[in-house]
């Protein structure tokens, strides 16, 4: 790191599996060194910097890289917690996050879906996202559109606050009578190696969600545009550095070696594959083990969920 | 036989479908369940461990491999508790109370029964009472414990004592994995071994039970 200033990266593929991988060998390439608060004693520093991402096509295949720190039912349920709030329930009583480190009570203490669509605030709970539809259903061209997650009062005094700050949106004209739909996201921090990922599925699933209510509201075609992802710290952290590096003399590849080992369709799936994977991937994850494993989650989010199962199920839904 | 290297072959690939058929094909040859089991569907899981092991392939295609692993014994179960036939452990596995992760846990279990281990998942958010009662009533050789969080890893230890004052700490080996664990931690609370990733626990466990 050159006089003590983080690097500042960019990134700018057509598809999320593309910028993933340059976003790693940049990072990697490029990142400074600086400790974070989640490193063993022993391990290097991680590999930091703040990084600005752009994903022209966020939909575009094939989608999914294959190296991620879940199964592809996971992932599923991942997108579902961010989505339709599968884990919402998971997140402990407000007394309990007023107490911080010191509450011995080890449920979570936030959800993304519950900051973006449940907010609190003095006694009132908004949903950040209805009202970021609903402005761009009125004003397109809006520059207001936005949902925070940071809780000031509530995030500073725990042990793992959110990582994801805010989404912003805007919609452009397509100049055939529709709109297109850009989103941008910020985030505070960011585990690239084992988190990117999946945030970044998730989130552009929820991208099209915002577009789809856009198009029924509107009565107008809405696109989906560019996805922009910006992290202040976007890192590899230093416990990953044998994955990343692998050690020849034990025969254990680097994360490179193995990604130039394969073609790019050899180490990416297309959403026609996943499709099934989501839906139950045989290892008990998925959409329809989730919803039978999880008898506690609420009757409005299981209902959610089923209609997802059931649009999934269809021939042309892409996840 | 060809048969074993087909079924394995299509472990790997992760081809469900296809290690259902030829499953199905070898128990028409009168190939037993226990020789489909160690040569075809386990050779095949722990090919996939070395290459996951060796960084070769990704946590979701070890996934898929380990269903397409299921598929086979699924078909092979009935037959290979008809037979008796002995597992090479018993391995009683879970994620301590507190703690909704899952999948390093799971990756572990299913890695080990890919090795030819039985494997008793209790899930997630685990209480310690429940894991004594298993290692009792199931008569474990191991018990595998993961924590995600600095505030549940604490739990292991506490596992760790109940089996002490249950007087069963000597007849199982204990080990634990998780991002916030270290092998210092492991040593701190008196369990036997650390894992710092899924194929790690496979080799410790195989220590452990001496098979390697």
């Amino acid at each position: 790191m050159e006089s003590g200033n983080i690097p500042v990266l960019s990134v700018n593929e057509d598809t999320i599996p593309r910028a993933y991988e340059k976003a790693i060998r940049e990072v990697w390439e490029k990142g400074a060194s600086i400790r974070t608060e989640y490193d063993h004693p022993g391990d290097p520093p991680s590999r930091d910097a703040t990084v600005i991402i752009i994903v022209r096509n966020p939909f575009g295949q094939p989608r999914f890289h294959r190296s991620f720190a879940d199964g592809l039912g996971g992932l599923a349920e991942y997108v579902m917690e961010v989505v339709h709030g599968a884990h919402d329930y998971w997140v402990k009583p407000l007394e309990e996050i007023l107490k911080g480190t010191k509450s011995k009570d080890t449920r979570w203490t936030y959800t993304y879906h519950g900051r973006l669509f449940e907010y609190r605030i003095e006694d009132k709970v908004v949903n950040q996202i209805g009202a970021m539809i609903d402005k761009l259903s009125k004003t397109g061209y809006t520059r207001r559109a936005q949902a925070i997650t940071w809780n000031p009062k509530l995030d500073p005094p725990t042990e793992d606050p959110p990582c994801l700050q805010r989404v912003w949106g805007r919609l452009c004209d397509d100049g055939e009578g529709g709109y297109i739909y850009n989103m941008n996201t910020h985030w505070r921090s960011r585990d690239l190696f084992k988190a990117w990922f999946e945030n970044v599925i998730a989130l552009t699933t929820l991208m099209r969600k915002i577009a789809e209510a856009i198009s029924q509201r509107t009565k107008k075609r809405v696109k989906l545009g560019r996805y922009v992802d910006i992290s202040d710290s976007l890192h590899i952290y230093g416990s990953y550095f044998r994955e990343i590096e692998g050690d020849r003399k034990k025969g254990i590849k680097s994360f490179f070696e193995t990604l130039e080992s394969r073609s790019f369709e050899e180490r990416t799936w297309n959403s026609d594959f996943i499709k099934s994977h989501f839906i139950n991937d045989g290892v008990g994850k998925g959409l329809r083990p989730m919803l039978e494993r999880e008898k506690d989650m609420p009757k409005k989010v299981r209902k959610a969920i089923a209609e997802e199962l059931r649009l999934m199920e269809e021939e042309d839904y892409v996840v | 036989m060809k048969i074993f290297e087909e079924i394995a072959d299509e472990v790997q690939k992760g081809n469900s479908d296809s290690v259902e058929v030829l499953t199905k094909k070898a128990l028409s040859q009168d190939i037993s369940a226990e020789d489909i089991l160690n040569n075809g569907l386990v050779a095949g899981m722990n090919m996939v461990s070395e290459k996951f092991k060796n960084n070769e392939i990704f946590i979701p295609e070890v996934l898929i491999s380990a269903k397409s692993m299921y598929s086979g014994l699924g078909i092979i179960k009935p037959l290979l508790a008809e037979s008796n036939v002995k597992s090479k452990g018993k391995v009683v596995i879970g994620t301590v109370k507190g703690d909704l992760h899952d999948i390093g846990k799971n990756i572990v279990a299913m890695l080990l029964q890919g090795a030819g281990f039985d494997v008793v998942d209790l899930g997630a958010d685990v209480p310690k009472e429940k894991f004594l009662e298993f290692v009792k009533n199931e008569g474990a050789d191991i018990l595998g414990m993961s924590a995600l969080l600095t505030t549940t890893m604490i739990y292991m230890k506490e596992a760790i004592e109940m089996l002490k004052d249950a007087g069963l700490r000597e007849s199982v080996k204990v080990i634990i994995g998780g991002a916030p664990v270290t092998e210092y931690y492991a040593a701190q609370i008196d369990a036997d071994g650390y894992a710092p990733d899924a194929a790690s626990a496979v080799d410790l466990t195989k220590r452990l039970l001496g098979e390697t």
